[in-house]
C-alpha cells in the first residue's frame, strides 16, 4: 500500500536563514533541503538570500555561490555544468530537472530545492541511487548477439535503423524521470521505472540486438512494466526532452504484437 | 537495509501539480466513485424486484437534493472516465505522447466531460 506521509525521521523542519549581504540589489531566496547524517536531527529547510547581481544565471551557479561564500557544508552532486553528466538532478520548484540547465529567471518567486523524490537521503541533496543503478544493470544494457559478427566488418546499421536508437540513447541516467513517477515511488521495489524501461526500449529497437525475445520475456510481469499508468510525469520531467512514456507504450505494443 | 535510518526525501507533498498528473489522479478517483455508482445502480434495479414500496423509496432517495447531487457527480465521473479512457486507448496504440499533445488532449477531455455532463442534465431537467 502506498505510504503518503513521510516517516517520522524524514519530516522536514524549519532551518536557518542566511541573509543577503548589505547593499544587495537583486535578492532572491533559495530554500534548500538540508540533512546532516552526523547530527541525528531531522532534515530541515534552510533559507539563503542571494544577490543575483553577483551570481551566474543558472540554479547551479547560485548553489555553487552558496557553497563557496555562505555555507561550505551544502552538499550536492555536480560535474559537467552543461546537462550531459546528469549529476545535478534534483527537484527544483516542484519538478525534477538538472540544476545546471535551469535558469534562475525561469522560476518565479522563491526557489525551492529538494533532493530527487522518494529516495533515501545520504546528505543534503545527495540521494542514494544504488537501487536505481541496479535496475539499469538488470535490463542488461549491452548488445546481445547469437550470430557471429561479419568476418570483415562491424555489425552495420542503416541510417533509418540508427535513427531508432538515436533518441533513447541520449539518456544520461540522471533519474529525473523515475523519481518523478508516483508509480515508481510506491512500487520501485518491483517496478523498473521509466528510466530503465527507456533503456530497455533502446535495446529492443536496436537492429543488431538478437535478444529481443528474452528482453520482452523479462517484462512479462505484473510489476516490472505494467505499473506504468501513463501519468506522464516522466516525459515532462526529462531534461533531455526524451519521452519515456512513449517508449513504455511502444514496449507494451511489442508485447501484444508478438502474441498475434 | 544497511542505512534504513536515512530519511526518505519528500515526494507527493512537494511535486508540482501539472495537467498531466492531475488528470491522472482524477481518472483514478472517478473510477472509484463509479464503482460506488454501480452499487447505487444495482440497488435501484434490485428495488424493482423487491416491490413497489422499495422502488418508490429508492426513487425518492435519488430524487432528494443529496441524491441528485450524487447523480450529477456520477454523471461527470462517467463522462470523464469515458473520455479519458478513450485518451488512454490512443496512448495504448502509441499516439499523443508529445508534451504539447498530451496537454491539449487533457484539456479537451476535461471540456468534453463537462459539456456532456451539463448537456445531459439540461435535457433531463427540461424533459
Amino acid at each position: 500500500m502506498a505510504q503518503f506521509n513521510l516517516p517520522p525521521n524524514s519530516r522536514v523542519q524549519k532551518g536557518k536563514t542566511f541573509a543577503a549581504p548589505a547593499g544587495a540589489k537583486n535578492v532572491r531566496r533559495f530554500e534548500i533541503y538540508r540533512y546532516d547524517p552526523d547530527s541525528g536531527e531531522n532534515p530541515r529547510m534552510d533559507k539563503f538570500d542571494i544577490d543575483l547581481a553577483e551570481c551566474g544565471p543558472m540554479i547551479l551557479d547560485a548553489m555553487l555561490k552558496i557553497k563557496d561564500e555562505v555555507d561550505p557544508t551544502l552538499t550536492f552532486r555536480r560535474s559537467c555544468r552543461e546537462g550531459i553528466c546528469g549529476s545535478c538532478a534534483m527537484n527544483i520548484d516542484g519538478t525534477n530537472t538538472l540544476a545546471c540547465t535551469l535558469a534562475i529567471e525561469d522560476i518565479k518567486g522563491d526557489v525551492t530545492i529538494n533532493p530527487l523524490p522518494h529516495l533515501a537521503v545520504v546528505k543534503d541533496l545527495v540521494p542514494d541511487l544504488t537501487h536505481f543503478y541496479a535496475q539499469y544493470a538488470s535490463i542488461k544494457p549491452w548488445l546481445q548477439t547469437r550470430t557471429p559478427a561479419p568476418p570483415d566488418s562491424e555489425r552495420l546499421q542503416s541510417k533509418e535503423e540508427q535513427e531508432l536508437i538515436n533518441t533513447p540513447s541520449a539518456c544520461i541516467l540522471c533519474a529525473c524521470c523515475s523519481t518523478s513517477c508516483p508509480s515508481y515511488w510506491w512500487n520501485s521495489d518491483r517496478y523498473l521505472g521509466p528510466s530503465a524501461l527507456l533503456a530497455t526500449y533502446r535495446w529492443l529497437v536496436d537492429s543488431r540486438d538478437e535478444a529481443t525475445g528474452e528482453r520482452l520475456d523479462e517484462l512479462e510481469d505484473p510489476f516490472r512494466l505494467y505499473r506504468c499508468h501513463t501519468i506522464m510525469n516522466c516525459t515532462y520531467a526529462c531534461p533531455k526532452d526524451l519521452n519515456p512514456a512513449k517508449a513504455i507504450a511502444e514496449i507494451k505494443k511489442m508485447l501484444v504484437e508478438r502474441r498475434l | 537495509m544497511a542505512h534504513s535510518d536515512r530519511p526518505l526525501s519528500p515526494h507527493l507533498a512537494i511535486y508540482r501539480w501539472k495537467i498531466s498528473n492531475t488528470l491522472s489522479i482524477i481518472h483514478r478517483m472517478t473510477g472509484v466513485a463509479l464503482s460506488f455508482g454501480a452499487l447505487a445502480l444495482v440497488s435501484w434495479l434490485l428495488s424493482i424486484l423487491a416491490g413497489q414500496g422499495y422502488y418508490s423509496l429508492v426513487n425518492d432517495l435519488f430524487d432528494s437534493f443529496i441524491g441528485r447531487f450524487a447523480l450529477f457527480g456520477w454523471t461527470f465521473c462517467f463522462f470523464y472516465h469515458l473520455s479519458n479512457g478513450i485518451r488512454h486507448m490512443c496512448w495504448d496504440v502509441g499516439k499523443g505522447f508529445d508534451r504539447l499533445q498530451a496537454q491539449q488532449s487533457g484539456i479537451l477531455v476535461l471540456a468534453v466531460a463537462l459539456i456532456l455532463t451539463v448537456g445531459l442534465w439540461a435535457i433531463v431537467l427540461a424533459g
